[in-house]
Formats: structure tokens, C-alpha cells, sequence
């Protein structure tokens, strides 16, 4: 674990110099948090079920930040090794495959899940001022569930998309491109609420939750399996 | 402290390696000389763990390449060929992160040690990114080394280099040497490989030639002694009728003998000369270049090939 936190002080300590990563790192979950409240907004003097309702619409661009997030850092994890010439270097050290793994993927998730949780907490607070109070029924269990444990399997699942990418790919726009996809679970309960199949439920929670951890395992199975330090040091160019 | 036998790798179709076998000794400078595609980066990448062989087996610090990769990783440090760093982190950071990550007790000591040593403890504060590429490769260096490597693979360490940068670059190479550290340094600069190896490996896919520069240049001399003279006549060539001499010839003022040992010889040549009335201006040993030992033996395997 030292390694791990070795290699996530170092990045942290590297993006933090990249205004632009800042910069784009804030202003989605501002946006999106900014939408979620301008639909609150819209909400006062509505019945409390219409309110809920927003609520639910509001609820799906907190879990479409946890994947958008990470997925600039994630993908950029390996191939941007490549790119400044420090993977041969990097991998020259005694640095498992795991480790480099673990500490790419907390790099991105971890910031991921602090500005998500921040955002929606400031949402809460914004949604309190404006409507008097939260309508009931919204922090329910699938509510507090979808925030809590489906973003985190989200993030993580944009992560491990994305790392995969990153790592079978040898150019960044190319693995941009494609860690595109990590986007699309999060999109699946937002088109079912938008087409009023149905609410924020339990069962629907469960699903999305259960599906993922399965997607996860396998995906990390296969970033492992398929992280070839030969084949990048010798095909990439 | 590197041993190899056999050491084989294939990439598909094309043979990298072919069935290398050397043995480097501890303290030792050993320069792996090749055209471009000769096998030599593949090598250090397979002494570094960095590729499997595709056959046989090598031994670096007595831990074996393959079994024992993480113990080969902390013995040995690795210049690249293009060694790249986080360009926004200042040079420190750079080191004491590889220093960290290797197990450095002290990384920020470490980091100082080496930042002194190759002159760029001033610039420690600095972005990568405002380097020259001679200091960059210094900063290449100081990494290759923080963690206190007993074995360092130099893979073209002066490449791109201005005369000075590459002066400095080598003459701190020079000085790994007294701290018996063992270095295999793969280079095309002929003259470094003489000046910094105790013994060469000229590779062409497989080992056409070991053994010390001065040793190498002697194999292809073979014996050749120039007399230049003041009063050049064809006979000088033609009529010296002495056992050791296998061809004489005349080129303006030089006499060119072939087939003598200059240390023996010298004498019984210089006599003749001058019992046949030559007026001698100098004897000199023809010493060949390492490049014309690099040529000749390139030249060899083709023909050979």
C-alpha cells in the first residue's frame, strides 16, 4: 500500500498543476448541480408529488458526474505514461501491475466521489432555501442508496472502462473516444425515469447496483489480465 | 554480476536477440556496440525485466530474470533511451518520487545527493519543463541511480547531447566506476565506448565480438608498422626479404610492412632499412580505430550473413 499512496501523492501533486484539469474538474459538477437546482427551483409552489418528481430527474445528473469526472484523469493513465516517455521508467521499478492499477484508479475516483458528494450536499442545502424544506419520500433508502453506493460503483466502473482503454490503446484521442462508452450504465436509469418507465425504486437500485458490481469485477479481472507492460513498451511508438 | 546464456527473443517472426551469452563482472563497464536493431535495447529491457526471453537465461545481481523480477527491479537503474519525466514537477520531485518508489529510506537525502552530484541542486525547484536536454539526461542519470543500484543500464546516454553536455554525461560515468557499481552501457558513439568500457560487446542480433577496446584494435591491426622515409625507393618494398614481413608496399613516402610484431620486430626492421641505405624519419605502430574494428567486423557479418 505505501507504493500506492507513493504514486497517488505524485499524480494528485501533477494534476493539481494542470489548471485546466481544476478547472474542468469543477465545472461540471458545478453545472451539473447548478441544473439539478435550477429544477428545484422550478418547483416552488408545485404539489409535493410534482416536487419529488423533479427531485427524482434532478437525482440523475449525480450519478452521471461520478463517471464523467474520472474519466478524463482514468483514461489519460496509461497512454499518458506513454506519452511523456515515464512508463518505461515507471515500470522499471518494483511496482506490481496492481499497484499501478489500484493507485491510477483511487486518483481518479476519490476526487471524483468528494465533488460529487460536495455538490449534491450543496444541492440539498440550495433545495432546503428554496422549497422550505425536502419533499418526503426524496431521501428515501434508494434515494441515499443511489447516492452512496451507486456512485461509487459508477465512478468506478468509468474508471476501470476507461484504464482498460488506456491501456490497450496508444493514442489519447483514440482512448478518449472510447472510455466515451463509460458513460452509458448511468444513462440507463436516467432514460427510464425520463420515459416515465418508472421512479427511483428499490428494486431498480438493486439492479443497476448488483449489475455493476459484476460489470467491475470483471472489467478489473480484464485490466489486469490484459495489461501487457511487453506489448506497450514495444508496440506502442 | 550479469551473466547470460543463451538469451533469446523473438518478436513474431523476427529474431531480436539470438542466443546471447556474456558474463559481466562486478565493477565492471560493459559497452554493447550495433547498428540500429542490433538487440542492444532489447537486451537491457530483458536484463531489466522489463520483456521475457523467448529462451535461455540471464542473471542479474544472482537474482534470475523471470523468477525473481521485483529483486532484479530494486538491484538495477535504467536510462532510457528517450527517459521522459513528469515535465510540470520540479526536478526534486521527480527524484524523490522514484526514490520513494523503489523503497529509498531517505528519499529527500537521496534526492539531494544526486541532484549535488550532477550539478543541478540550483535547479531543483524548477519544472522539468524549463530543462535543456543535456540537463535532462543528467536528471536521467540522478534517477537511474537514487535508489543505489549495484548494476545501471545506460541505454545511449549522450544521444542528442551538445559536446559538452555529452563531456559531462561521460565523465560522470567514468566515476560510477570507482564506487564498483557494474554498468552496461549500449551506445553508437565508438569513441565513449572506448574511452568509458573496460571490455565490448559488438552485437548484431547475436555476439560477433568480446573483448577489451585496445584488445579488439590489436585482433584487426594485425601487425602493421608504418616507416615514413626520407628518401623513398620501390626496393624498400621489394627487396627486405625478412621472415616476419608478409607485405611491404610503397605510398609516397610511407612504407607500409604488414606481418610484423612492432614490439619484436622493430629492431630487425629498422636495422634492414638502414643497411639498405633508407633515411628514416619515423617507425610508427598503425593503430586502427575502434570505428575501423566496428566497420571491419560489420563488414565481416555480412559477408558472413
Amino acid at each position: 500500500m505505501r507504493r500506492v499512496r507513493v504514486l497517488i501523492a505524485k499524480e494528485w501533486e501533477e494534476l493539481r498543476k494542470i489548471k485546466m484539469v481544476i478547472y474542468g474538474a469543477l465545472f461540471l459538477p458545478l453545472l451539473m448541480g447548478g441544473l439539478a437546482g435550477f429544477m428545484v427551483w422550478q418547483g416552488q409552489g408545485l404539489p409535493p408529488e410534482a416536487q419529488a418528481a423533479l427531485f427524482n430527474t434532478a437525482l440523475m445528473y449525480f450519478l452521471i458526474l461520478p463517471v464523467m469526472i474520472p474519466v478524463t484523469l482514468a483514461v489519460y493513465s496509461i497512454v499518458g505514461e506513454k506519452e511523456q516517455g515515464t512508463l518505461e521508467p515507471l515500470l522499471a521499478t518494483p511496482l506490481t501491475d496492481w499497484e499501478i492499477f489500484a493507485g491510477k484508479a483511487l486518483v481518479a475516483v476519490l476526487p471524483s466521489l468528494v465533488l460529487t458528494w460536495g455538490v449534491f450536499l450543496l444541492f440539498l442545502i440550495a433545495a432546503h432555501v428554496i422549497l422550505g424544506g425536502i419533499p418526503a419520500g426524496v431521501l428515501s433508502v434508494p434515494w441515499l442508496l443511489s447516492i452512496f453506493v451507486l456512485s461509487p460503483l459508477l465512478a468506478v466502473f468509468g474508471v476501470l472502462v476507461s484504464m482498460l482503454v488506456s491501456s490497450r490503446t496508444s493514442d489519447p484521442r483514440a482512448a478518449y473516444q472510447f472510455s466515451g462508452l463509460a458513460v452509458v450504465p448511468s444513462l440507463i436509469p436516467l432514460i427510464a425515469y425520463s420515459i416515465q418507465m418508472t421512479a427511483v425504486n428499490l428494486l431498480l437500485v438493486i439492479l443497476e447496483g448488483g449489475i455493476l458490481v459484476v460489470l467491475n469485477g470483471a472489467l478489473l479481472y480484464l485490466v489486469v489480465k490484459l495489461f501487457r507492460r511487453e506489448e506497450i513498451l514495444t508496440r506502442w511508438k | 554480476m550479469i551473466r547470460t546464456e543463451a538469451l533469446t527473443r523473438r518478436f513474431g517472426d523476427r529474431l531480436a536477440v539470438d542466443g546471447l551469452t556474456l558474463e559481466v563482472r562486478e565493477g565492471e563497464i560493459l559497452g554493447l556496440l550495433g547498428p540500429n536493431g542490433a538487440g542492444k535495447t532489447t537486451t537491457v529491457r530483458m536484463l531489466a525485466c522489463l520483456l521475457a526471453p523467448t529462451s535461455g537465461r540471464a542473471w542479474v545481481g544472482g537474482h534470475e530474470v523471470g523468477r525473481e523480477a521485483s529483486a532484479i527491479r530494486s538491484t538495477v537503474g535504467i536510462l532510457t533511451e528517450s527517459p521522459g519525466f513528469y515535465k510540470r514537477l520540479s526536478l526534486e520531485r521527480n527524484l524523490r518520487y522514484f526514490a520513494d518508489l523503489y523503497g529509498v529510506s531517505s528519499p529527500r537525502a537521496a534526492a539531494r545527493r544526486y541532484l549535488e552530484r550532477l550539478g543541478l541542486w540550483d535547479r531543483r525547484t524548477d519544472a522539468v519543463a524549463t530543462l535543456s536536454k543535456g540537463l535532462r539526461q543528467r536528471l536521467a542519470l540522478a534517477r537511474a541511480l537514487v535508489h543505489e543500484p549495484k548494476v545501471l543500464f545506460l541505454d545511449e546516454p549522450t544521444a542528442g547531447l551538445d559536446p559538452e553536455s555529452a563531456r559531462d554525461v561521460r565523465r560522470f560515468i567514468g566515476e560510477l566506476t570507482s564506487e564498483r557499481r557494474t554498468v552496461l552501457l549500449c551506445t553508437h558513439n565508438l569513441p565513449e565506448a572506448e574511452e568509458l568500457c573496460d571490455r565490448i560487446a559488438v552485437l548484431r542480433t547475436r555476439l560477433i565480438a568480446l573483448d577489451r577496446p585496445a584488445a579488439l584494435k590489436e585482433r584487426m591491426s594485425g601487425g602493421r608498422v608504418l616507416v615514413e622515409l626520407g628518401n623513398p625507393r620501390p626496393e624498400f618494398a621489394t627487396g627486405l626479404h625478412l621472415p616476419f614481413v608478409q607485405r611491404a608496399s610503397l605510398e609516397g613516402n610511407t612504407l607500409t610492412v604488414e606481418g610484423a610484431n612492432p614490439d619484436r620486430d622493430n629492431p630487425t626492421l629498422v636495422r634492414r632499412l638502414v643497411e639498405m641505405g633508407a633515411e628514416i624519419r619515423s617507425v610508427t605502430r598503425d593503430e586502427r580505430t575502434l570505428e575501423d574494428v566496428y566497420l571491419s567486423l560489420m563488414g565481416r557479418d555480412d559477408a558472413a550473413g
